[in-house]
């Protein structure tokens, strides 16, 4: 299986009572002594492609091997895309759209 | 009595006196320079590069390049060097055996005994120093600017910087840094190298091995330290602002992560170089002239990007011998944290390898950037708050380096007038 990387989108108040609201609380993982968190796999492509359309973003290549610092409006979108399709694999139609 | 740094030589300040500044100066050519330069010759006047006196001449230059040692043999790895076009030369009609006077901001800074003006290959320098040619590494970015020439020489500081808070406690010259040390009756102190805000991550370095250099002595009473050492310097967007670097670090202590007699907040002004194993050499260097007698290295110390294997800065230090260098390194691994052992905890001691979650800096920041609070197991309360404080106090609103607070910030030195 090729090897993804994700986009970590933290579940914050708002954003957890969306996914309760759509029946979708228990698609979080938590992680880092309860944090609630979606990681949306990326490919290599998209990872590059994503790197590429905004700049400010980093792929933590030495620590974590994730995609980190996409601004908070571009995480919104992605995860409304999320609740809105029921799953975490929407990289794919977030780079198209 | 004779404070002796790296090279086994003596620090020794070169600063002008107070008294006979003015006269000295007087009749001198007037030579502006850039930050960087000013900055080194701050380094060199009060010892932080001893034994160097200051710009290297082409002898030396070449043996740190390619020996990565000065041409009497001490270990030096990063050439340190004084650039100007040959315009520049002819225009202020310098010649080898003259005196200039280097200015900063319209302030004099230092006179500048100009022994020999040279020419090098940039890339070969870049090449030996890096490793790399590569224009995207930053350090051959900053090689390929310098100017057609070099000029070596001995820098003599006209007169001693005032230094702007809120940094006025923190830089700490070597000899100042000496009497800090005895003052606080430590046997032995770590340096923790830094450029960043602290994570717990950051804070488990700094702990491991304060432990790791504490070793046999006894413990009824504290005798060891650490001396966070933060690098300011050149900064670039998106880098956490000074201000918020140095202030975060100070309150891991004034919160209590750390006891009074156990820890102390400093400052080094020098523009990284990402050097890597290299840099870890300078660094060494610029601490064991801090007095300071250990050193930890984590993880691609001084790195960028994927030019350096992560431990090749640890690897480094096999080349020399304990009479080469006048500090130990403590080499170390990771921490991360283990949901099973529940804690932030050792690369070298956890076995729950398939269930680690690593945590850095920069995801740090995207975890507040999508507005929530790190937990205090990763980022302390009392860090996340002050970052917040600094932003509004120096950095215009932002906590992280932007196009106004470079254009408007606070200067963290400036040069007196006479």
């Amino acid at each position: 299986m090729a090897e993804t990387f994700p986009i970590n989108v933290w579940i914050n108040e708002e954003r957890y009572q969306k996914l309760q609201e759509a029946g979708l609380a228990q698609m979080a993982q938590e992680m880092l002594a309860g944090l609630k968190v979606l990681r949306v796999p990326t490919t290599a492509e998209q990872r590059d492609e994503i790197l590429k359309k905004y700049p400010m973003a980093k792929y933590d290549s030495a620590t974590t091997k994730s995609i980190e610092l996409l601004p908070r409006k571009v995480k919104d979108q992605i995860f409304d895309l999320i609740v809105q399709k029921k799953t975490i694999n929407v990289m794919g139609e977030f780079l198209k759209s | 009595m004779s404070e002796i740094g790296h090279g086994g030589k003596q620090i020794v300040e070169r600063i002008l006196d107070p008294k006979s500044a003015k006269e000295k100066i007087q009749s001198l050519k007037k030579i502006p320079v850039r930050e960087q330069m000013a900055v080194e010759v701050i380094d060199l006047a009060y010892g932080f590069f001893s034994p160097l006196q200051g710009f290297m001449g082409k002898a030396d230059v070449d043996s740190v390049c390619k020996k990565m040692r000065l041409k009497d043999g001490t270990v030096w790895s990063i050439p340190i060097v004084f650039d100007l076009s040959d315009k520049e030369i002819a225009e202020y009609g310098i010649k080898e055996g003259d005196k200039v006077l280097l200015t900063y901001k319209d302030s004099p800074a230092a006179i500048f005994e100009v022994e020999e003006i040279y020419s090098y290959n940039k890339q070969e320098m870049a090449k030996d120093v890096y490793g790399t040619n590569d224009e995207k590494h930053p350090g051959v970015k900053l090689t390929y600017q310098t100017k057609d020439k070099f000029l070596g020489g001995k820098i003599t500081m006209v007169s001693k910087p005032v230094i702007n808070p809120p940094f006025t406690p923190f830089l700490i010259t070597p000899l100042e840094m000496r009497k800090k040390i005895k003052e606080k009756g430590w046997v032995r102190s770590v340096a923790h190298q830094t450029r960043n805000v602290p994570h717990t991550g950051h804070e488990w370095l700094m702990k491991g091995s304060w432990l790791s250099a504490y070793g046999e002595l006894p413990v009824e009473k504290m005798i060891v330290g650490v001396v966070v050492n933060a690098i300011i310097g050149e900064k670039r967007p998106g880098d956490y602002i000074d201000e918020a670097i140095v202030l975060t670090h100070d309150v891991l202590r004034k919160a209590g992560y750390f006891r009074e007699d156990v820890h102390l907040t400093s400052i080094s002004l020098w523009d990284m170089r990402y050097a890597g194993p290299r840099e870890a050499v300078f660094h060494a260097a610029l601490r064991a002239n801090l007095g300071i007698s250990h050193h930890m290295f984590g993880r691609d110390h001084a790195g960028v990007g994927t030019y350096y294997d992560p431990y090749d800065a640890h690897r480094i230090f096999d080349k020399f011998s304990e009479k080469d260098l006048n500090i130990k390194p403590v080499r170390v691994l990771e921490w991360w944290y283990c949901p099973v052992c529940a804690e932030v905890t050792y690369m070298g001691l956890c076995n729950h390898k398939d269930k680690i979650q690593n945590f850095s800096g920069t995801l740090i920041r995207s975890i507040i950037q999508d507005g929530v609070k790190p937990p205090r197991l990763i980022f302390r309360p009392e860090v996340f708050d002050l970052i917040e404080e600094c932003a509004q106090k120096y950095g215009m609103g932002s906590a992280y380096v932007t196009k106004e607070y470079l254009a408007n910030r606070n200067p963290v030195f400036t040069f007196p007038k006479l």
